[in-house]
């Protein structure tokens, strides 16, 4: 059975559209074509399919028309259409219906093939003439063998042919024989098409150079940059060593898609070109980009990281609310909120400082980063310089915390200047439009809280940096109260608890985020034992008679109480509502529950036993009290009627 | 590495690019007299590209950038730069081997170097205008964007031109082997910082010290409101210099830090909707010659 091979040759391809093109030909494209195997080759200049073992005929479809009961009035029509006589037609599992012959593959393949070119779809894609096609980039040629015949078709004004292109400088046009000759003729070319191989060959000439390393994950776009790697090394002046190392990195890696070294080298791939010309070239352009770098370091170095956090007055942080000076003022205010000492204290008010820095200008991305460097250099202890360096994490879903504590006091307090700021000026996010990433930051804090441990009070937070802005002369255009309410909803994804218990605890007693998360895996965890029953029955029972009825006394009065059941409860309560208080104050909270289900079976009792809407008003108010108190010494837990039984 | 005997003088090179583009037929325009941040803003390329006409054209345009001068301090920086901007509209099928043949009109061989496509998805906020090419790499050195136009003025088009943009600087320094660009050798015995490092300085200390705020922030408003008024009166083409007047207004203040994030992006607004209107009136008067 013979082998078809299908390439569409490209201008150059970007790395993301390779891999868009490459998980398409797989997923979608092998199968359709019916061959038993199939490769796909993807890279800068070309995506190709090559399936082995394609059947020489396409399989006889089954075309189905009407029901089997309709034949007398259908089938003629049907036959009619599908220009056969009624004799042709047959009867398969109730219908009427056509067996259609299938055709040899060379009939069938150029449009399969077409279907391929328009089908594949891109992320970004463009035309490159007027109303055309759109692909990544140019399609420049279309090469289709079966075996060794030439399959034609003609898409988008490209004719196919029996040509391909090898290395674009050194390999020109050349010949496809056959099909499964493919690889072979290009490599003879100078291109090796299957991209598995081109990253075995990387990775092996960058073992070979050794100890190279590749932070960003260059490595998986340089496959697709290349079609002829050639691993090559190169050196810097080393007195570009003394730049921050990610600065380094980064215009290695970011700017140039080089693997940085030890010391002062770095290797890269090149596609082609004399060796020593291509690594001379190279190593210019580095030190270009890095003397670019450097120059901006000496100029912030010679100024020195106080100076630099001196000029913050004259740089605006949001427009209304400041500048990065005023923002470093409320961080030193709320750091000390959260109960963070002395190197907390004198990382806030440094934080900022790299935002008059040039090189932050150069490498936005290394904010931080650079302001920690800066105050190592300037004698900073490591507790400052790292919880500077550090109060940007989380920066993902996922991403790491802090590892220090003053980095987790400081991260906190610049999440929670950011969402107050962004609230008090009426710039909360809205749908899916969230271009400060408010969402992310609220996320944060909740990991912060739950998984770095600090206690936040995020309300009482918020209202002091209000209380800041305001002194400041902000102009605060909205009450940013509901900062709370914001960030306790993220909690909702993040905890190994449903939504409704997480939305229980928010009404609960505790406000601190940390033991809100706390409260609702307790919730959780506790959901099906007999305890959790009779607190939920004592909650919920009381709560449905005495939560919307009016009337309460204000306080209640045991002597209006007559009932043994009624004053059995009364008893209870006062014995458990100090423990379920004292339990969650001290975030006992399994031992708030068993404290508040000793509430259960006498409530079941008095709601057996007594009649509450009675007609005496005010042992009706007092009843309807003790209910709602009842309600209200559970409610420390939560709102339990949230939680589905 | 020396200086190869071969290596052009800044203004050779730039000779050769301009023999190489006339002989591929195309019109050798001169530099716009109104500042431009690039070549793309001149109206032979920006209007050109508009309309059913084909147009070829070739033309150095000196790119005006007050935020990116450095007083003459950093060897790759600069307020004023000069870039070699080719248009072929529409981009013929091998437009790509045409530009690789320019780089070896320059003295490059294609063979010893690693020429490299990268990918680079361009965008004019200003202009209204996006298209996708790449940053062409001679080994690691960015000398050219290349760019398929597919939207300006929030216009789509009726042939997809291809934009070549070289860095002459950088062309220049590949070319003569030089860390810095005032050090090129522009005609023999004159270097490029001869000719142009008194004016980085003094021009450094304009657009970041001296450029007056408030003068340019009504000047601003003026140009808007004249290209309005131009626009009214069907005078497409005196309505785009003051597009171009507000976008180096803009420019200026942006270098004089008097822009905030948040008006930022509403300046930028206000100049796309004026290059906006000016290439649908355009398009217009195109579509109706005037007698």
């Amino acid at each position: 059975m013979p082998s078809l091979l299908f390439e569409i040759g490209c201008e150059e391809l970007p790395a993301s559209a390779c891999r868009e093109a490459e998980a398409q030909l797989r997923e979608r494209w092998l199968t359709t074509i019916g061959g038993e195997q199939g490769d796909v080759f993807v890279g800068p200049r070309r995506i190709a399919l090559l399936v082995t073992e394609v059947p020489e005929r396409t399989p006889d479809e089954w075309l189905q028309g009407p029901p089997e009961n309709l034949w007398e009035k259908a089938a003629e029509g049907f036959a009619r259409k599908q220009s056969v006589s009624v004799d042709d037609l047959e009867v398969r599992e109730g219908f009427l219906g056509l067996v259609v012959p299938g055709r040899p593959i060379e009939e069938a393949v150029p449009e399969q093939l077409e279907a391929i070119v328009r089908g594949l779809a891109f992320g970004k894609s463009m035309a490159w003439e007027r109303g055309g096609l759109r692909f990544s980039r140019p399609i420049r040629w279309l090469c289709a063998k079966l075996d060794k015949k030439t399959i034609e078709l003609e898409v988008a004004g490209i004719r196919s042919g029996h040509l391909t292109f090898g290395h674009r400088f050194t390999g020109g046009e050349v010949e496809v024989p056959r099909a499964d000759d493919y690889a072979e003729t290009l490599r003879a070319a100078g291109v090796e098409p299957e991209q598995e191989e081109r990253r075995r060959l990387i990775l092996e000439g960058l073992d070979e150079i050794g100890g190279w390393r590749d932070p960003a994950g260059v490595i998986d776009e340089v496959v697709y940059l290349v079609e002829s790697p050639a691993v090559l090394a190169g050196s810097f002046d080393e007195r570009f060593l003394e730049l921050p190392q990610r600065v380094v990195e980064t215009a290695m890696q970011s700017h140039q898609r080089y693997f940085p070294l030890e010391g002062a080298r770095f290797a890269f791939v090149a596609n082609g070109g004399d060796p020593a010309t291509v690594i001379a070239g190279n190593e210019r352009v580095l030190e270009g980009r890095l003397g670019d770098a450097h120059f901006s370091f000496e100029r912030d170095v010679a100024k020195g990281i106080e100076a630099l956090a001196e000029e913050l007055d004259s740089i605006t942080f949001v427009a209304g609310a400041g500048s990065f000076a005023d923002k470093a003022a409320r961080l030193q205010e709320l750091v000390g909120e959260l109960g963070g000492g002395e190197a907390s204290r004198e990382a806030a008010r440094l934080a900022k400082a790299d935002q008059a820095a040039e090189l932050v200008r150069e490498f936005p991305d290394l904010e931080g980063h650079i302001g920690a460097e800066y105050a190592r250099l300037a004698g900073f202890p490591e507790a400052v310089c790292s919880a500077i360096e550090e109060q940007y994490l989380p920066d993902s879903a996922d991403g790491p915390l802090p590892h220090t504590e003053p980095g987790r006091v400081l991260a906190t307090a610049e999440r929670i200047d950011n969402l107050t700021v962004a609230f008090a000026l009426s710039q909360r996010p809205t749908g899916s439009r969230d271009p400060s990433g408010l969402r992310r930051a609220a996320i944060g804090l909740c990991r912060l809280a739950v998984e770095g441990g600090l206690a936040i009070n995020v309300a009482q937070l918020v209202q002091r940096d209000l209380a800041l802005l305001v002194e400041q002369q902000a102009e605060v255009t909205d009450d940013p109260s509901d900062v709370a309410d914001f960030v306790l909803e993220r909690l909702e994804g993040l905890l190994n608890a449903p939504v409704e218990f997480v939305r229980a605890a928010r009404a609960g007693a505790v406000t601190e985020l940390g033991a809100v998360a706390q409260l609702a895996e307790a919730l959780t965890a506790q959901a099906s034992t007999e305890e959790f029953e009779h607190a939920y029955v004592a909650f919920d029972r009381s709560n449905r008679l005495a939560g919307k009825a009016d009337g309460a006394a204000g306080t209640l009065d045991s002597s209006l109480a007559t009932d043994e059941a009624e004053l059995a409860l009364i008893e209870t309560l006062g014995q458990a509502s100090p423990r379920i208080e004292a339990a969650v104050a001290e975030r006992d909270f399994p031992g708030a529950i068993a404290a508040a289900a000793e509430l259960g079976p006498p409530v079941d009792r008095f709601f057996d036993e007594v009649l509450v809407m009675t007609e005496d008003s005010s042992v009706r108010a007092n009843r309807l009290r003790l209910l709602l108190d009842v309600r209200d010494a559970v409610g420390a837990l939560g709102d339990l009627s949230q939680i589905p039984r | 590495m020396v200086r190869l005997m071969s290596a052009p003088t800044y203004q050779e090179m730039i000779a050769s690019l301009e023999r190489y583009w006339a002989d591929e037929g195309c019109v050798l325009m001169q530099p716009y007299h109104t500042e431009v941040g690039a070549g793309t803003f001149n109206p032979a390329t920006f209007l050109r590209c508009l309309g059913p006409e084909p147009w070829k054209t070739a033309y150095v345009e000196p790119s005006i950038r007050p935020t990116d001068g450095r007083y003459a301090d950093n060897p790759f920086r600069f307020q004023q730069f000069f870039q070699y901007q080719v248009v072929l509209k529409p981009s013929p099928d091998d437009v790509l081997d045409r530009y690789f043949a320019s780089l070896e009109a320059v003295g490059i061989d294609l063979q010893k170097h690693d020429v490299r496509l990268v990918e680079d998805d361009w965008e004019g906020p200003t202009l209204g205008a996006w298209g996708l090419g790449w940053e062409i790499w001679v080994d690691g050195m960015e000398v050219t964007q290349f760019t398929y136009f597919q939207q300006l003025g929030g216009l789509e088009l009726d042939l997809i031109p291809a934009e070549i943009s070289y860095g002459l600087e950088r062309l220049a320094m590949f070319l003569q082997n030089k860390r810095s660009a005032f050090e090129l050798e522009w005609a023999p015995g004159f270097t490029w910082g001869d000719v142009y490092r008194e004016n980085e300085r003094q021009w450094s200390i304009y657009n970041f010290e001296e450029a007056p705020v408030d003068a340019l922030m009504r000047r601003f408003a003026d140009h808007e409101a004249e290209c309005r008024a131009l626009v009214e009166r069907s005078l497409s083409l005196p309505a785009y210099d003051q597009v171009l007047k507000c976008s180096h207004a803009f420019n200026l203040l942006d270098a004089r830090g008097a822009i905030s994030v948040t008006e930022r992006a509403s300046y930028i607004g206000r100049v796309r909707n004026l290059a906006r209107a000016v290439a649908e009136l355009y398009l217009e008067s195109l579509a109706e010659p005037a007698v």
